[in-house]
This record gives C-alpha cells, structure tokens and sequence, in this order.
C-alpha cells in the first residue's frame, strides 16, 4: 500500500475542508454561490433612504460603541450605563444627548434608577457627521427606545458651538442642560 | 464429475457454465438489441444536428424524445443487463458454484426487457417522467425494478452459498453494486415520479441519483469485471490488496456524494460538498490507475490483437480518463468553462460505452463461448468491432469534448453571440457523427456474433432432440 | 474483508450517509418550502402559473425541451454601484467629486467609501446591488436562479446543455406569442442558422378559410407560405407558448439580492 497515496488523501481533505469552509455557506439555507456566507449576503441586500442609514448606523455602534454598551443595548455593570429605555436618549432633542460622544461624560449620574460613576472618553468625536448622526439615530430608534433621528447638521451645529478640544462633561453639568 | 472422498461431488467449471447457458444468452441477447437501438436512435439524434428537418415531422422522432431514448436504450438496455450477466457468471466461477433454479433469472432477464421496451416507447411517445436518466415511466420501472431484485437475489444466493469462501476484490466491487441500485433506483421514483418532492429538490435528488447510477454503479461494476479479468490476461494477481481495498472504500464512501453541479440553483452547500466529494473520489480513480499499472506491466502479454483482453484494457483506461473529466468538471475553474457545454455529454458517452460497454464487451467475448459450448461463429468479425468501436469511441468523444470546450469559451464571452457558439460545435460535431455510425457497424457486428452464436446453439439443441427422437428404442425398452 | 456481510455493511454505509446528506438533508432543508418576499416590496414570489402554463410544461417535459435548453441562470459575482440621487446644496462640488470617482462595478467596501465621500460633500445616493457573470451580461436573466423560482414546478426542468439559449428568462425576453409560436413551427426561419428542429406537428397548416384565423401565426416576411394557407396552433402548442412567457425569473429576493 503505497504511503504516497495517503499523503496525497490527506492533503486533498485538508484543501477540500479549506474550500468548504469558504465556500459552502455553512449550510445555510439562504446562501447560494457566489456568496460565501450569510454575513455577506446580508451586506450586499439593497438598502435605500432610511434602511440605508438604518444599517450604517448599526454598523458605526457595533464597532465603537457596542464593545461597553454591549450590542443589546443593555450595558455592562462597570462599564457602560445602558441604553435602552434611558432617559438621557428618550429625549425630545438631541442637543444633550449628542454632547456625550463629542465631549465625553464623568460620572457620577443616575440612569434609569440606578447610579453609574463611571468616565467615558469622547468616542465621538473622531466621527464624522454623517456617522455620528446615523449611530445616534440608530440609538435612538432601538431596542425599544423611540425618539427622533439626527441629522448630520444637527451633529455639525453642536460640534461647531463646543469649538475645538472641549472638555469632559460631568454628569451634573449634563443634568442641568436643555435636552 | 470428479467424485472425492466424501462422496461429494465438486462440480467442473463446465457445469457451471452450462447451467448459466439459458439465463446469460437471455440477458445478453436481449441487450445486444438494445445496444443497437440505441445506437441507431443516437445516430438519428446527433444526424438532426446537421439537417434540422431530418425526420422532423415525426413526434415520435424529435430530438429532445430520441436523445433520452437512446441514452437510456444503451444504459438500461445493455449496460445493466451486461453488467448483471457478468455478475452472475463472475460469482458461479469465483464461488465455484453452478446455478440453480435458473428459470427465474431467465424469466426476470425477460421481465427486464420488456420494462426497457415499455420504457422506451413511453419516451418515444411523450411521457417520459422528465428526469435525466430516470425517464421510463412507471410501468417500465416497477418492471425493472422488480427484475433487478429477482436477478439480484439469485446473485446472492450463488454468492453465499460458494464454495469458494474466500473473497476477492472483485467480489466487493460487485456485492456492492448488487445493494446499490435498488436502493437508488426506489428511491428516485418515489421522490420524483410516484410522490414528487417540491420544487428544486427533485432535481438535486435527480442528480443525486444519475450520479450514483451513471458513476458509481458503472463504476463498481466495471471494475469489478476489470479486476476479475485483468490478472488472468496479465498472468499474475492482482496488484495491490489493501489498495484496491482503499480504492473501494473512497470509491463508494465519495463517489456517492458528486454530481451536484456548481452554480446550481440550490443552497451553496450543496455543490461546496459535490465538489469536496469529487476531488476526494481522485484518489481512488488514482489507486486503481496505480493497481491497473502495476498488474499489467511486467506482466505476460498473451492476448491476441482485438480480443476480449483489448477490450478491457481499453475499458479502463477509459475509466481512467472519464473519471478524470468527471473530477475535473467539479473543479470550479474548469466548471465555468464546461458547464453546460457538450463536454458532459463527451464524459457520459466515454464513460457509458468507452468504459463501461467495452468492458462488457471484453468480459462476453471471453465467458459466452464458455458458457453456450460453441466457438464465435465470426471470430474476425469480433476482432474487427474492436476497432469499428474503439475508433468510435474516440472519434465520437475527443471532438464532442472539444467542440464543448470551444463553445464553452464562446459562451462565456457575452460579445459573442449565442448562434456562433453553437455554429462553432457543428464542426466537431461531423466528426462524432461519423463516431456515432462506426460504434452502429460495430454494435451490429456484435449483436450478429450473439445471435448467430445463439443459433448455433439451438440448431444444435434441435438436432440433438431429433436425435434422440430418431434413434432406434433398445431392445429393453420394447415390452412385450 | 473476510465476509460478505462486511461488505454489505460498508456499501450500507455509504450509500446510508449520501442518501442521508444528499437525499434527505435536501428535503428537510428546501423540502417545506414556501413563497418568498420579493425585496423592498410586500409582494411573494413566485406566483402559481397559470393554468394553460401549467399544461405547457408538461409538454415542454413531453417534448424533451430540456434536453437542449437549461432553465437556470448562473451568477458568477455581484457588484455595487453608486447613483447620486440629489446633489444637495453644493452641486458642483458633487459633480466634481463623483467625475473623479469610479462609480460602477464597485466592491460593497469600496462603495460605501465613494457613498460616504459623497455624503460627506452634502450630496445623497443609493448603492445599487448587481450581479455579475457571462450570463447575466447575456441577458439571459437579472440574478442567478434560486430554489424559489422552481417552487410549484413538477417536473422541474433544470436542463443540463445549452445546445439552445438558456430559457429562465424568455418570458421577459421574448414576450410575444406569436413569436414564441412562429419560433416553433420554423425556427431556422425565425433565427437564422438555428439547429433547432422544427415542431410542426404541434400545428396544424390548413387552407384559409374567407378571412384568415385569428389564432394564424404571423410570420416574418422571408418565410412564405403556400397562397390561401395558414398555420393554426394545436392546443398544445398554445399551452407551450403560455408556459415560456410565464417563464420570469427576476424578482429580487433574499437569496439572490439585486436592486430593483
């Protein structure tokens, strides 16, 4: 029995498990060839005016914000306040709301009945407008919450009033600004 | 008889074969017709693509019914048949066992016949089921199906009761052929004729089905035959145990899961798994490569030019090549190019009639004087169809894969126009044509060889019966 | 191996495993099937043929259609492309930026970039979906054939050649019967240098009556026939025809996502 052909058996499961792995979709119903995956089939679904930026949003908070706030909006015990349900996003405005990312927020603050004394850096303001104005929306409009969107220009005119570098809010400057 | 001391009595390898006699000529006989058939109804097939208005005005004879006809004609009409005549020659040798109760195998060879029959007008008059390779209605597959049990059955039974208990490689290519088909074959006609699953799903258990017969049925069978039959030419035994054990083993274990085609409109899962299945089958195509290699080189050469050894050698080394294009194919670069091209078509035929009829061709030419008693009535005319059908052979599949190659390119660039594509294959396509009328002389020749052969035969049998009618009573029979 | 049982016990394997990820796993998977929603709208897909469609398949199965034509469109990629659907406040600007721009066969990263920087200028637009590949430039359909577009089919005529043109869009391509019916008593007059056979049996050439038949087929002008004759379709023949125009395929779905 020659070893050659075992050698050669096993390379060719090695690179046929490789190529199922790629290419297979992991037997999802939904995913058929070109498509390699369903995460795939889901970027590429057409999206057109709110979806669109529905999506973009989702996109921008599940890479910057979800990593504290968790991607369920619930919020981690010593790290993050959640989201859903919060007073501090449920607001008619957005004026307070969007000075959290932009000039990140010092503890300490009630949320939702309970205390959090906790520090947030400014994870907005290296967005741009368009982003921040989508993962806001996005926030504002899931897991229960619902409030208005956001606009880009919105975001730009809070940018504009706070001026370059502003400083960490606390919590209790945040309590006593218009909404 | 040779009588031991046991007072049992070992039967001779003629008695063996003389009780196959009636059973064999019945299966082979009826697919030599067959195989001529469909070599006729394929040749008006492939004439209609030069003369579009050949015999067009005949429904019976449009092409989309005569194309499946003769596919059929030649897979169920004589490969299977063939195959299960092998069979049941090859396990009465190897277990050194004659045949009992061979009414039942000649009354299922005839059962089986007729289901062909019946099938293949059923296709020839419109109401062929629609799946490739499972046209025959369902009068023509309960027929079948039943005929193969019985046949099937009476294989088992010479296999388990052999005297011979030792098992060769060909006895486990062979017994697994024996399981396969009933299984595959009952449940593509619940799922798509008798109960039809919905939508796309036929059409994967379709392919799944024609894969399983058309591959590794074909295969299983073929290279059991191979097996049993190359050592003996080759004049030393079979090369490479546990090799032909591993090729078996990836054989069915692999061969089992091709034939889903990339691009299909089924979940990605489905072709990915094919596909894996299809590259791991290579290495059992190698292996018996590797086993054919080292039995017949070093070997001694006694075969005559054109004689039943020439056939099985061609046999698989066709097996080889038609293995090789059917791996290649669910390969996905090579896929784009091919699929939906004349080189599936080019495949099928190499591997139906190029492997797997001249190796059946190979394996009657050697056991059928054997079994009848009586020398090939046209031993020249036998040496000559090798050639008429291995130059068929060729010149029908090596142009057809061509001609599929280049419409495949042609296809694939959207500024060329579909019509140029297919001008582009009428080329290649006189050339199979004329492929397709010597594999027609060469079948007629055969089925001459077999008929004649059977003629004799009965002649002889008639001048025996009046024979004994004839000859004076002795005296002893005479009372008073 | 030693015995025959092993050897029944190893094909039983075999073949059990494939019967049950080819045979059954299929079933369980697809076999349950039901309409899908055609995206951005709250339409299902596919509807039932209609009932002389339903009757043109199988003649189309009768026929053996499918052993020249395939009913499958297969894709081999898909793309983006980037439509500027508003140039905001600042047109020129936009203009500017999107001449300098690749704006079509875009990977779906590099897309949202270019959507992004338009954004970004205060214009607006849409990332359009397409597919990709030698059929769909054939423009034999819009997307690749999923299982949904064979869903109440029996039987499902996939075609394996394509001696003849891919039919899963014909119905979008070719949506006259008459020319449907005209392709198939002649087809070589109707497509010149066709190998398609013809099919006049599935017609019936008779002498006009006092005003020609209005079911008469209406040829081109080379094809002449025979003065005061006319060619009539069989039932069959019409059932045919409605089949192929029922035949759509271009829905977008889940599965196979383009934009509308």
């Amino acid at each position: 029995m020659p070893m050659w052909i075992i050698v050669v058996t096993l390379m060719l499961v090695f690179l046929g498990a490789v190529y199922f792995d790629r290419h297979s979709g992991w037997f999802d119903r939904q995913v058929y060839g070109p498509y390699t995956s369903a995460y795939q089939l889901e970027e590429y679904q057409p999206k057109s005016g709110a979806a669109a930026a529905a999506a973009q949003g989702k996109r921008v908070y599940e890479s910057v914000c979800g990593v504290c706030h968790g991607t369920d909006g619930l919020g981690k015990p010593g790290q993050a306040p959640p989201l859903a349900g919060s007073e501090w996003v449920n607001t008619k405005g957005f004026d307070r709301l969007a000075h959290i990312p932009l000039t990140g927020l010092n503890g300490p603050m009630q949320v939702e009945g309970k205390d959090w004394s906790l520090a947030m850096a400014p994870m907005g303001a290296a967005l741009s407008d368009a982003d921040l104005a989508a993962v806001l929306t996005y926030i504002r409009n899931s897991w229960g919450n619902k409030a208005g969107e956001v606009t880009a220009d919105d975001v730009k005119s809070v940018r504009a009033a706070l001026g370059a570098r502003p400083q960490p809010i606390s919590g209790s400057q945040l309590k006593a600004m218009p909404e | 008889m040779i009588v031991n001391e046991t007072n049992k009595t070992n039967p001779t390898a003629s008695e063996v074969d003389a009780s196959l006699r009636v059973p064999l000529l019945a299966l082979f006989g009826g697919a030599a017709l067959w195989l001529v058939v469909g070599s006729v109804l394929a040749l008006i097939a492939s004439i209609k693509f030069h003369a579009p208005d050949f015999l067009a005005d005949c429904p019976l004879l449009t092409y989309g019914r005569v194309q499946p006809a003769a596919d059929d004609a030649l897979l169920y009409g004589f490969c299977i048949p063939a195959g299960l005549g092998v069979m049941l020659w090859l396990f009465a040798h190897l277990g050194q066992v004659p045949l009992r109760g061979a009414i039942v195998p000649v009354v299922a060879s005839n059962l089986w016949h007729l289901g062909v029959f019946i099938g293949l007008a059923a296709i020839l008059l419109g109401e062929s089921t629609g799946f490739a390779w499972l046209e025959f209605p369902r009068g023509g597959s309960v027929l079948l199906f039943f005929a193969y049990l019985l046949l099937a059955l009476w294989v088992t039974m010479s296999f388990a009761g052999r005297r011979e208990r030792a098992l060769y490689p060909s006895h486990w290519f062979l017994v697994a052929a024996l399981f396969w088909f009933p299984w595959i074959y009952s449940t593509a006609n619940l799922f798509l004729v008798a109960w039809p699953v919905r939508g796309v799903v036929q059409a994967v258990i379709g392919w799944w089905f024609a894969d399983n017969l058309v591959f590794v049925w074909l295969a299983l069978v073929g290279i059991g035959t191979a097996f049993y039959f190359l050592p003996k030419y080759a004049g030393r035994p079979l090369q490479g145990y546990y090799l032909a054990l591993y090729a078996f083993w990836l054989l069915i274990l692999f061969g089992s899961w091709c034939g889903i085609p990339l691009g299909a409109p089924v979940p990605a899962w489905l072709p990915s798994v094919s596909s894996f299945a299809a590259i791991m089958t290579f290495v059992s195509v190698l292996s018996v490569g590797v086993i054919m290699c080292k039995t017949l080189c070093g070997g001694e050469k006694c075969a005559s030019l054109g004689g039943p050894y020439c056939f099985i050698r061609f046999g698989l080394g066709s097996f080889l090549l038609s293995a090789l294009m059917f791996i290649a194919m669910a390969c996905p670069k090579f896929n784009l190019l091919t699929q939906f091209t004349w080189f599936g078509p080019a495949q099928t035929q190499l591997q139906l009639y190029g492997f797997f009829a001249m190796t059946m061709f190979g394996a009657i030419y050697h056991l059928l004087p054997r079994v009848v008693g009586f020398e090939w009535p046209f031993p020249k005319l036998a040496r000559l169809q090798f050639w008429l059908s291995m130059g068929g052979v060729v010149l029908l599949v090596v142009p057809l894969a061509i001609g599929g190659l280049v419409q495949g390119m042609k296809l694939n660039n959207p500024g060329i126009a579909f019509l140029d594509a297919t001008q582009a294959t009428l080329f290649w396509f006189r050339f199979s044509t004329t492929g397709l009328l010597f594999m027609l002389v060469g079948n007629l020749l055969f089925a001459l060889n077999i008929f004649a052969l059977t003629t004799v035969w009965k002649f002889a049998l008639v001048k025996r019966v009046i024979a004994i009618v004839k000859a004076p009573l002795e005296i002893a029979e005479v009372k008073a | 191996m030693k015995n025959g049982c092993y050897i029944f016990l190893a094909a039983f394997i075999a073949l059990g495993g494939s019967w049950l990820g080819l045979v059954y796993g299929p079933i369980h998977q697809l076999g349950g099937a039901e309409q899908a929603i055609v995206l951005n709208s709250s339409d299902t897909y596919p509807f039932q043929r209609p009932g002389d469609a339903t009757l043109g398949l199988q003649v189309y199965r009768a026929n053996g259609c499918a052993a020249c034509h395939t009913e499958q469109v297969r894709q081999t990629g898909m793309a983006c492309n980037v439509v500027l659907m508003n140039a905001g406040k600042n047109p020129v600007a936009v203009t500017n930026l999107i001449s300098s721009l690749s704006l079509t066969n875009l990977t779906k990263e590099a897309a949202d970039q270019v959507a992004g920087q338009i954004t970004a200028a205060g214009g607006k637009s849409e990332i359009h979906i397409i597919a990709t590949g030698p059929n769909i430039a054939r423009g034999w359909g819009m997307r690749q054939s999923v299982a949904e577009d064979y869903l109440y089919d029996a039987p499902v005529q996939l075609g394996s050649l394509r001696a003849g043109s891919d039919l899963a869009n014909i119905g979008v391509r070719a949506p006259d019967a008459n020319w449907q019916l005209t392709h198939l008593y002649a087809p070589s007059g109707v497509v010149k240098g066709s190998t398609m056979p013809p099919f006049r049996y599935l017609f019936e050439r008779r002498k006009m009556g006092e005003t020609p038949s209005p079911e008469a087929l209406q040829f081109p002008k080379e094809f002449t026939l025979p003065d005061g004759y006319e060619v009539v379709p069989t039932p069959e023949a019409k059932q045919l025809a409605a089949y192929l125009l029922s035949l759509r395929a271009n829905a977008p779905l889940y599965s196979a996502p383009i934009s509308p």
